[in-house]
């Protein structure tokens, strides 16, 4: 009994992903107040019936009281968890106690990450946004919301399984030769060679890493390149698991699953996908006037061409018939992904920029994942710096400012000079610019007479106005491109792509059964036992880093894991993943050390921050959050940053690490046994997190 | 008014909402609204907050099939309870746990349905107005706890048992056990200025038995009502009609029904098992006014004297006059303080397996326990017998105990076929100053006079000297604080032992109500969870619990420098064993 609704502020649906059992339960619901004989609506049409008095309620109550819902419980223990982001509302529902509000919550932030992965700065616009995510074309809204709904269902599937994804921190293979190895490789050979390639259509290879499954075997990125963040990796694993999906236990997993793990297999068929049809001969003229309300005629545009998703998920491909009769051809795969990450440079932080994703399956279970800057990214540095200047002045203006809305006129004049720079300039790159190009004018015109007196709350449609517009040319850039059939994708060329894969291969070839097991086994608690006997499991975080370190924790019917097997396992996985959810609830409201003793067993949780050198620094008041704050992790909203920016302000010039360790002991080792462990713990796992990512 | 100042920022809405007044398009919201808290708000903010709330509620509990139990919102949560067309909810500030607010909307709506009948009943018999001054009488007697943390446990407020001599307890006790000696009485308690000194019933019905100190101190405190010369036959009907001194400018004229609170089932935690289910409805007295020396502002007045610090005093001015007047019946005038207890006889509803449930499922401990096997329990089904007792006693002197007969009140049909059956009973009620003792009784004792003599006369000398030594002892005041803080909650007698204050404290309190409100909010849903250390940069909190109880305690004193790294001579980690050895002096042994 699971639901995610995405919806606008008028109650249409943006998207929609529910489990069988919700949507039988809809139906029925639904059944029940048919006609006979009557054809049942269509399941989006009930879903939407259902919801609309709660949409409509939250935004009145917001109108009227300031203050929307953010969560319902029923006795039943049914949980309804609301977020409003801009103009969206997210629900979030469960019914079969499987996840709580907790959950919920990050769940419904986990799928905004998502989007603004996949649509990157246009999710700043709100009517562009909701355009994109319900294209009129049933097809095509068809197709791009089996995409999300299976991002979605990969990331739960993650969530419980995966420790990683359970605290949100990266796994490394632990095998520190190895891994050099491998990260030299990858810069000596593998990446030179692709950014000296002439096939390389002016992209260049900024990240490059292998996966194991969703652990990292190595990572490296170029000189020149940002560092990419823990939340972007996060999502891009949850990307790579979704078109290569593996289960844990290849060998164990059910028939059903087994179906899954040969799906890849699909990717290797030799079918081109010649035409693009969806995306036609058209994609070039897609007008930036679609998105301009006031322009009826080019608005007819509408609904065409954003076929971003060049990948399906082929299982979900496989089982729905009624989408293999729609025109949408299996994934090729050297087309690369078009995502939108954030970019640290000296000048500042650019969140959102494309790069272009390419995913060269291995083997079943090992992908090399390249991560390139694709021409024309300056464009959306501009963009971005602009949208940020208009969001501003709106703001300034809206408060009732106007007088440094006209102070800072020499900005605003020098914002006026490059704004038209970069119109003169984008026009001549094949980019549709009339819309902006007119709102320009008008803004211009209103804002600019008399002086600079223009400059007043009436100007606050303008400025969004000209949000929207800078989002569509940004749109037209960023992700129009990908589907247009005119000059063919931009991208590697596919014998770059085919040649790096074939090194990579080469490299790997003896060590790929050993991964594939290691990624399995990575670190044993056996080895731990001798040392620290009573302890069950422990997870170690550097929360600066990004990286934890777990014994494996498998869990499958057949296969005996560190664990033991069958009801005791689960019932200890269970214990962990609880024990990740309270430590949470507890540090969400200040508390950095908690110790439980729950049945049978002691818990352990302990945050703390070092300095580079290992030095242990003062605990400080950590924040109070409220109950509906952002969830507490890395993935959709980055709680450790902030943290660390918090606590950094009194260090000044140091570098400020911070590090969890939970453990899980037998509750009858005496507690001053159990806290010597988790000391001498922190310790002996302070050194393999060193590794560095670099 | 310290404690309503408090008392409204803790709860900022309350309302009760039937839905079959709106039914069709045109149907204006407001028809639909029984009660809303705060009754000044505008009338527009109601409608919003009702109809958004309810409609909002009925979507979500159709689509899980499910009653609605919390909604929150950023700034406020309300907890709900829906009930065929009737919705509840009772909003409060975001900090208090959800566990504790849904708690406290039940007991609201028990007490209710405790001294009022099911509420569709209710809404027959009285006029909206005079249910919503009982409404509001049971908000702010449920407001007035007298700590946080009280309010967090949703616990008893008890006397501080240790300033005071153990024999006193026992005394009390042994009150109890004599009043029992009557087959007809079923069990009892003493209160002392709102406070238990002794209770043989479960601790959701003593709560509602509570709410009578408030009230009949009102009743003395309305001179007029108890001047008429009249039959007590006429009383309990004379006292609902009398009107309340608690609006600004006393109407005479207007009936002013009294709210009083509602009952459930002792072994059943969930309380609306009651109060759906047929019963009796009863009148209590208007609400007080008192005209004191305390001067009690009007608006607030039918808020109820606050607890503990009613004023004793308040009530020997006020009643002296009522006395006098009011018992000319009575042979002989009062000797020396005047002070009356006016019992109203209230007749409850009682679940009709109350027997078996204090049988099987009440584990107070030894006397207690052995009390509360009620003799002669043969309470009749559903039967619906409906009487009044109204017991005038006189300090000093022969009470006279006079009966009336409410049995022309409508019955209460049994419209709610769910829960238990409510059974009817009557509440005797004798009061001594600050000292009430109210004993839960069958129906028919009122006719039996020679048991209600009984009964008045084995309580009334010990009652009087309990009261004596109790307002001795009891003004010690709150004993030298510790360097610890603690919280010791009884789950099964739902009361509380702390050593914390009921005013504002410094940091290290504030982080210690914190603390104990995330923790017991853990346990309350965590079963297996036994102990816990929580620690900031400021405090550490040690909480444990059992089945019967939980423990909180912090050691104050300077936060010790640490790094929050694991360290096993950190001293957040002694302090399960510094609770042991502290808290064994306040009678808490966590071993």
């Amino acid at each position: 009994m699971k639901c995610l609704l995405i919806a606008s502020e008028s109650a249409e649906v943006l998207f929609y992903w529910t489990d069988p059992e919700f949507e039988q339960n809809i139906q029925e619901q639904y059944g029940a107040s048919q006609e006979e004989g009557e054809k049942p609506p269509a399941f989006e049409d009930c879903i939407n019936t259902l919801f609309a008095p709660i949409i409509i309620s939250c935004s009145t109550m917001v109108d009227r009281l300031g203050d929307g819902y953010t969560s319902f419980s029923t006795e039943n223990n049914h949980s309804y968890v609301l977020h409003q982001f801009e103009e969206c509302l997210y629900i979030a529902v469960n019914g079969d106690g499987e996840e709580g509000e907790e959950d919920l919550r990050r769940k419904i932030y986990v799928m905004k990450k998502m989007i603004e992965v996949l649509f990157g700065v246009v999710t700043l616009s709100s009517p562009l946004l909701r355009k994109e995510l319900r294209p009129q074309d049933t097809e095509q809204r068809t197709r791009l919301w089996k995409h999300l709904q299976s991002l979605l269902e990969t990331y739960s599937r993650l969530k419980e399984q995966d420790q990683s994804f359970l605290v949100e921190a990266v796994e490394r293979l632990i095998h520190p030769t190895l891994c050099e190895q491998c990260i030299e490789f990858l810069e000596r050979s593998l990446v030179q060679q692709i950014n000296s390639s002439v096939e390389r259509a002016g992209e260049e290879v900024l990240h490059a890493f292998i996966l194991v499954h969703t652990k990292l075997l190595a990572f490296y990125s170029s000189r020149n390149a940002s560092t990419l963040t823990s939340s972007d990796l996060l999502a891009l694993i949850i990307m790579v698991q979704n078109m290569y999906p593996s289960n844990i236990d290849l060998e164990d997993c059910a028939p059903e699953d087994v179906e899954n793990t040969s799906a890849p297999d699909i990717f290797y068929t030799p079918e081109p996908s010649p035409t693009n049809r969806d995306s036609g001969t058209d994609g070039d003229s897609v007008s930036s006037g679609r998105y301009e309300e006031s322009r009826p005629e080019e608005g007819s545009h509408g609904g065409r061409g954003t076929p971003i998703f060049q990948f399906v998920d082929p299982d979900i491909q496989m089982a729905e018939d009624s989408l293999q009769t729609l025109e949408c051809p299996p994934h090729d795969p050297s087309t690369p992904s078009r995502v939108f990450l954030e970019v640290m440079l000296k000048e500042g932080c650019y969140p959102m920029m494309p790069h272009s994703m390419y995913c060269l399956p291995l083997w079943p279970g090992i992908t090399l994942v390249l991560l390139t800057k694709i021409p024309k990214s300056n464009l959306a540095m501009s963009i971005y710096v602009f949208l940020e200047a208009f969001a501003k002045l709106e703001k300034r203006l809206s408060e009732g400012l106007e007088g440094s809305a006209a102070r800072g006129q020499t900005s605003i004049q020098d914002l006026r000079n490059k704004l038209d720079k970069f119109i003169r300039a984008v026009g001549t790159v094949d980019i549709q610019t009339s819309a902006l190009q007119s709102v320009w004018t008008e803004f211009k015109s209103r804002a600019f007479i008399r002086g600079g007196h223009g400059f007043n709350r009436g100007l606050v449609p303008w400025c969004r106005g000209m949000k929207t517009q800078l989002c569509g040319v940004y749109r037209q850039c960023f992700m129009a491109e990908n589907g247009v059939g005119g000059g063919g994708p931009q991208r590697l060329s596919p014998s770059l792509q085919d040649r790096a894969l074939i090194m990579v291969q080469e490299k790997l070839i003896d060590w790929k059964d050993f991964l594939l097991v290691k990624s399995r086994r990575n670190i044993t608690m056996v080895s731990y036992l001798e040392e620290f006997p009573g302890l069950i499991h422990f997870i170690y975080i550097d929360r600066t880093a990004g990286q934890m370190i777990a014994p494996s924790l498998n869990i499958t019917d057949r296969a005996t894991s560190e664990l033991g097997k069958g009801p005791l396992a689960h019932f200890i996985k269970g214990k962990i993943w609880g024990l990740v959810n309270t430590s949470r609830l507890y540090l969400q409201k200040g508390y950095s050390t908690v110790t439980l003793r729950d049945g049978d067993y002691f818990f352990c949780y302990f945050l703390w921050f070092e300095n580079e050198t290992g030095y242990k620094l003062e605990v400080k008041e950590l924040p109070i959050l409220p109950d509906d704050s952002a969830p507490i992790g890395m993935l959709a909203m980055d709680y450790y940053r902030k943290l660390l920016r918090y606590y950094s302000k009194n260090h000044q010039g140091e570098v400020v690490k911070c590090y969890e360790l939970l453990t899980v002991h037998l509750g009858v080792i005496p507690v001053e046994y159990i806290l010597q462990h988790c000391s001498q713990l922190a310790r002996k796992l302070w050194e393999p997190s060193r590794i560095p990512l670099l | 008014m310290a404690d309503n100042t408090v008392a409204d920022s803790r709860y900022n809405y309350f309302f009760l909402y039937d839905g079959s007044k709106v039914k069709g398009e045109g149907d204006p919201t407001r028809a639909g609204i029984c009660y809303f808290y705060p009754e000044e708000t505008p009338l527009d903010k109601q409608e919003l907050l009702c109809g958004q709330l309810a409609g909002v509620s009925r979507c979500v509990s159709e689509l899980s099939s499910s009653p609605v139990r919390l909604l929150r919102l950023r700034r406020s949560k309300f907890a709900i309870r829906m009930k065929g067309d009737f919705l509840w909810a009772l909003g409060c500030s975001v900090d208090i746990p959800d566990v504790s607010i849904c708690n406290l909307l039940d007991q609201l709506i028990n007490l209710f349905s405790f001294y009022n009948g099911p509420i569709r009943k209710s809404y027959q018999i009285y006029s909206q107005e005079d249910l919503a001054v009982r409404w509001a009488r049971y908000l702010s007697h449920l407001q007035e706890g007298t700590t946080e943390l009280h309010h967090i446990f949703s616990c008893l407020s008890t006397i501080d048992s240790t300033h005071i001599d153990p024999l006193l307890l026992l005394k009390a006790a042994l009150i109890l056990q004599a009043c029992q000696r009557c087959p007809l009485v079923l069990a009892g308690c003493i209160l002392f200025r709102g406070r238990v000194v002794s209770t043989q019933m479960s601790p959701d019905l003593t709560v509602k038995v509570m709410l009578l100190q408030v009230l009949s101190q009102s009743t003395q405190s309305t001179p007029k009502e108890v001047n008429r010369p009249r039959k007590s036959r006429l009383l309990s009907r004379t006292l609902s009609d009398t009107p309340p001194s608690d609006p600004p400018e006393p109407d005479p004229a207007r009936p002013a029904p009294l709210s009083l609170h509602c009952p459930s089932t002792p072994g059943s935690s969930t309380s609306d098992d009651l109060l759906f289910s047929p019963s009796l409805s009863f009148h209590t007295p208007p609400g007080p006014l008192s005209p004191s020396p305390s001067t009690v502002s009007p608006q607030i007045s039918y808020h109820s004297l606050p607890n503990g610090k009613s004023s004793h005093e308040v009530e020997e001015g006020v009643t002296g006059g009522l006395h006098d007047q009011s018992l000319d019946s009575l042979e002989g005038g009062d000797s020396e303080s005047g002070l009356i207890g006016v019992g109203p006889v209230q007749s409850c509803d009682i679940p009709h397996d109350l027997n078996r449930h204090n049988g099987d499922s009440m584990a107070l401990d030894g006397e207690k326990a052995g009390a509360l096997g009620f003799r002669g329990q043969n309470s009749p089904g559903c039967g619906r017998r409906r009487t009044g007792i109204v017991a005038d006693e006189k300090e000093g002197h022969r009470g006279k105990v006079q009966l009336a007969d409410t049995g022309d009140v409508p019955p209460a049909p049994c419209e709610n076929s769910s829960g238990p059956p409510l059974t009817t009973m009557t509440l005797y009620q004798h009061r001594v100053r600050g000292l009430v003792l109210a004993l839960l009784v069958e129906p028919h004792f009122h006719n039996d006079t020679a048991a209600v003599e009984e009964v008045y006369h084995s309580s009334l000398a010990s009652l009087n000297g309990l009261e004596a030594h109790l307002r001795t002892t009891a003004r010690g005041g709150a004993g030298p604080q510790g360097p610890y803080t603690f919280a010791h909650y009884d789950c099964i007698q739902n009361t509380l032992t702390t050593n914390l204050s009921g005013r504002p404290g410094g940091a290290q309190e504030r982080s210690f109500v914190r603390a104990t409100s995330l923790l017991h909010s853990h346990f309350s849903h965590t079963e297996a969870l036994q102990e816990a250390i929580v620690r900031n940069a400021g405090a550490a909190v040690y909480a444990t619990r059992s089945v019967a109880q939980e423990t909180y305690f912090l050691q104050q004193g300077g936060a010790l420098r640490n790094s929050g790294i694991p360290n096993h001579q950190d001293s957040a980690f002694s302090l399960p064993s510094k609770a042991r050895h502290r808290l064994l002096k306040h009678g808490v042994n966590l071993l």
